[in-house]
């Protein structure tokens, strides 16, 4: 499952399963189907986004440091250009 | 308006089974444009766990943050290689700068923990994670303004990355001090208990808070014995 959340006290923004997390270079591109509303929420937040991948045991969590999240509005699309990963257990 | 009083009864409260948190500004599902920050002053949380409970492993990124335990004992791990548990008497300072993973927990199984979480926006971006905690000589607290947190660290005084400092002080009841900061800087004011005025007229009872601009020269006079913190801040655009 993935997660956008504010990073000033973690407000969940989206929520979805339905996303794609692709190696490009030194930066992983997160793409997800979006509707209008989410994605104006998503945008108005976009120099503050925690973006996690939650999985049974694990998180990973992801963030663009320069804010790079673009709505491709032809697609209803949100594709997110993050610069940073760490990953962590969850218990 | 130059002194703004922010009643207590105005915080935003959250409360479950295990926590009690009473938040001053915007923070997770409280979010008011009106009240985002003050300066570099972003988060201030007055949180109460429950014994043995707590926050587990989360991230934090780009806040300078600051812990101030007023009972009880909080645990703190970090992704970092600290870990610890802090007391009244002690301060902790996270800068999360490029990201930091951290836990705090109530480490009494019969005691609960209060504690004051306030975030300030770091002077600089993707600073490297740093932690520090400090302990203060609680009876320099008696009727004087005793730095805690300041740009410059020494002794007893934790250093952040911003260019403010924090006081706190327990002021006996009809005793004054006197603060004076320079031209364009902001103070903040929270009463941690007690009741105390400022300059005169504007009354701060327990848990109350004062946002003050275009003064730059305050006088704390205490109503009753009391305990409050003072945050000088810098001022201009954040």
């Amino acid at each position: 499952m993935l997660m956008i959340r504010h990073s000033i006290g973690s407000r969940l923004l989206c929520q979805t399963n339905i996303y794609d997390i692709e190696k490009k270079d030194d930066l992983w591109q997160i793409s997800l189907p979006i509707d209008e509303e989410t994605a104006s929420k998503v945008l108005e937040f976009q120099d503050e986004l925690n973006i996690f991948d939650a999985k049974e045991k694990e998180k990973t969590w992801y963030y663009s440091s320069d804010a790079q999240v673009k709505l491709q509005p032809n697609e209803n699309k949100l594709v997110i250009l993050a610069d940073h990963k760490t990953v962590y257990p969850v218990k | 308006m130059l002194i703004q009083v922010y009643p207590a009864g105005s915080r935003y409260t959250v409360k479950n089974e295990w926590l009690e948190s009473n938040l001053s500004f915007s923070f997770g599902e409280y979010y008011d444009t009106s009240n985002i920050r003050f300066g570099p002053l972003r988060v201030f949380n007055d949180d109460t766990v429950q014994a043995g409970r707590g926050f587990g492993i989360h991230p934090h990124r780009e806040a300078e943050i600051v812990s101030i335990v007023l009972k009880g004992q909080l645990k703190h791990e970090d992704n970092l290689g600290n870990s610890g548990i802090i007391n009244y008497g002690n301060i902790q300072r996270i800068s999360a700068g490029t990201g930091v993973l951290h836990s705090e927990f109530n480490a009494s199984n019969d005691e609960e923990v209060q504690f004051l979480q306030l975030w300030f926006s770091p002077n600089e971006k993707q600073l490297t994670p740093s932690y520090e905690d400090i302990s203060y000589d609680v009876e320099q607290l008696e009727n004087n303004l005793l730095p805690v947190i300041s740009h410059t660290s020494s002794e007893g005084v934790a250093g952040i990355h911003q260019d403010l400092t924090l006081y706190l002080s327990k002021l006996d009841g009809k005793k004054t001090l006197n603060f004076q900061q320079e031209a364009g800087r902001r103070i903040y004011v929270f009463t941690i208990e007690g009741e105390i005025s400022i300059n005169g007229d504007t009354v701060l009872k327990s848990q109350d808070a004062a946002r003050i601009t275009d003064i730059h020269e305050i006088t704390i006079q205490g109503n009753q014995n009391s305990f409050f913190l003072l945050i000088d801040l810098p001022g201009g655009e954040f």
